[in-house]
């Protein structure tokens, strides 16, 4: 669908490295990286406001690298909404379909529908500045979805909102991807957003894509130390959540976890933080629901924290503090049970 | 002793403007209440002074569109764009608002005097000097500066993402400014054209320089003021005065009311 090639641009501050990157129609694509990885100025350069130093766009198999950004179809929605503040909501849904020269009974309908998908409907007639971030940016997305976007890019759309809010938008996000089927980039710092939204994820370095595949893959099989560091997440398992005796039940390659929120009957994945995880050398009688039984097949001393890595038949880590590894005694290839509670299983 | 709660400093300051103050207030109401009213109001309604007043809302008016027409791309290019010689540009331009207008009369007198392109203006009948278009060139180069440095902070201040959404959402480069940036300005803008059509209607120096005191032909408000000083003709001169006096006082009122983010 969109196809960039060894796409390069320098702009002092950020910079674009032979970005070369295949995006196929309908998917949703989700590109994380640290802070001036050159994130949004990829994004920047498919829509068309600058033209890259080098390298070429192509879309539906036309060269577009040096047409203008209204000619291309592909709308963008900025972390901090960019609503035009002197239109009403109404005004800024329809302001793209006026540009198109469409008739204003068209514009309505059109304006109305979308503003119903977003459930901002009784926001129309409204400024944008009274209205919540939540709001403006289900505007801003209503605004560029009117459009019927070839490509629709979203650079940290949910960045600037608070949790709550964060947490329902992204469930939107994937509701109206999935109603209307536009091809999405998205890009993130936020790894549930991967998570929750990716069809693939391409990860992000100095100007550079420096892996790209399923969450899945990229997590489990990092293929460079920066993203094994980068993402740092350890304990990621995908799974399917069922419900058992009034709590939820993830079952990871034939391993049962038990979770206390589960998203109903489902693919999911499921996340331990290290230090939540108890190693002991007996089994330990307590109300935690997970227990395992492993060997140890890897110690990282880094000085403050121990680094364990345990075989249960899937590999968990363990962070240990200092003292409280000296007084376990433990050895590489020893035997040890792993204790944690299902409230310390987080599920998306 | 010193006392937290009477600070000399505080109260030295404070004092010092509330001097500056009334000092602006003593001068302003020894203008206006030196004739009787009955003087001022037969000064005023004189035709010397209504042709004065004509002049000046005539010249000014003209002179602020011309600054519109020029400034307003001008800083949008200077908020917007980096280019070569962008710095010094930035400088020359301010350059006006430090020279003193007799200065900027000279050179403009000089340009539209003596030039081949002045001559032929002239030839074509655009005659600069000793004339109300000399008036509104004079006005127009004093204060274009004003123009140009409220309207390059208003758009500096208008994130360019607003341009580039529009552009996604299907505009033209010159559609997203007209559609989106221009009336985010409006504040500034507004502002911006108070100030330099007040500071057009004031001007005196330059205009003095390039189009002399001619009564009835040149004569706008200040240079009234200036030849009726001149001839002892105290009344008519203040009420000149007293009519740049309401128009200052009504547009810093404007500018301070409406201006919003906009800073000189």
């Amino acid at each position: 669908m969109l196809h960039t090639e060894n796409l390069s641009k320098d702009m002092g501050e950020f910079i674009l490295r032979n970005v070369t990157l295949d995006i196929t129609p309908g998917e949703y694509l989700v590109i994380i990286g640290p802070t001036g990885a050159g994130k949004t100025i990829l994004l920047e350069t498919i829509a068309g406001f600058y033209p890259p130093d080098s390298g070429k766009i192509i879309m539906d198999g036309r060269d577009i690298t040096n047409i203008p950004p209204k000619d291309r179809n592909i709308c963008m929605v900025y972390q901090d909404y960019m609503l035009f503040p002197h239109l009403t909501v109404e005004e800024n849904i329809g302001f793209g379909l006026k540009t198109r020269k469409k008739d204003p009974e068209y514009i309505r309908k059109k304006t109305v529908e979308m503003a119903r998908l977003l459930s901002i409907d009784h926001l129309l007639h409204r400024k944008p500045e009274t209205l919540s971030g939540g709001e403006q940016q289900r505007a801003a997305i209503a605004r560029s979805l009117v459009m019927e976007p070839n490509l629709l890019l979203l650079d940290e759309p949910l960045s600037a909102l608070d949790g709550q809010t964060r947490d329902k938008l992204r469930t939107e996000l994937r509701r109206i991807h999935d109603i209307t089927n536009v091809t999405v980039v998205h890009i993130t710092h936020n790894f549930e957003e991967v998570f929750s939204l990716a069809d693939r994820v391409a990860i992000m370095n100095k100007g550079e894509i420096v892996q790209i595949g399923n969450p899945d893959e990229v997590f489990r099989k990092p293929e460079s130390e920066f993203i094994a560091s980068f993402t740092g997440m350890e304990n990621i398992f995908k799974g399917s959540c069922s419900h058992q005796d009034g709590i939820s039940a993830i079952k990871i390659d034939g391993h049962i976890v038990y979770s206390a929120t589960c998203l109903g009957e489902r693919e999911v994945y499921a996340t331990i933080r290290p230090e939540d995880i108890l190693l002991s050398k007996d089994p330990i009688v307590s109300s935690a629901r997970n227990s395992f039984k492993g060997r140890i097949t890897d110690i990282k001393n880094n000085g403050m924290v121990i680094k364990v890595t345990i075989d249960v038949g899937i590999p968990v880590v363990s962070i240990m503090t200092r003292r409280g590894w000296d007084e376990l005694q433990m050895n590489e290839g020893e035997e040890v049970y792993l204790t944690f509670k299902a409230s310390a299983v987080h599920v998306f | 002793m010193s006392d937290i709660r009477n600070s000399w400093l505080r109260n030295a300051t404070i004092g010092m403007s509330f001097l500056l103050t009334f000092f602006i207030i003593v001068l302003l109401l020894l203008i206006v209440t030196k004739p009787s009213f009955e003087t001022l109001y037969t000064s005023i309604t004189s035709p010397e002074i209504q042709f004065a007043i004509f002049m000046s809302l005539g010249t000014s008016i003209i002179s602020t569109i011309l600054c519109i027409l020029i400034a307003v791309p001008a800083a949008y290019a200077l908020a917007r764009y980096s280019f070569f010689g962008k710095g010094a540009v930035n400088a020359i331009l301010d350059m006006p608002l430090a020279l003193p207008p007799l200065v900027a009369g000279l050179g403009l007198l000089l340009f539209f005097g003596t030039t081949g392109f002045g001559n032929a203006l002239a030839d074509m009948g655009l005659v600069f000097v000793f004339t109300p278009l000399g008036i509104i060139a004079a006005q127009f180069f004093v204060n274009f500066p004003y123009m140009l440095r409220i309207m390059r902070s208003t758009f500096e201040s208008i994130s360019t993402r607003y341009e580039f959404v529009a552009k996604t959402l299907g505009c033209t480069d010159l559609q997203a400014v007209w559609r989106v940036t221009l009336p985010m300005a409006g504040s500034g803008f507004f502002a911006a054209s108070v100030i330099t059509w007040a500071k057009g209607i004031g001007e005196f120096g330059a205009a003095l320089l390039i189009a002399g005191a001619i009564q009835w032909k040149t004569e706008t408000l200040p240079i009234a003021l200036f030849l009726n000083m001149s001839c002892g003709n105290l009344n008519m001169a203040i009420s000149a005065a007293t009519i740049l006096i309401i128009i200052c006082i009504v547009s810093l009122y404007i500018f301070e009311r409406y201006g919003g983010a906009s800073r000189l």
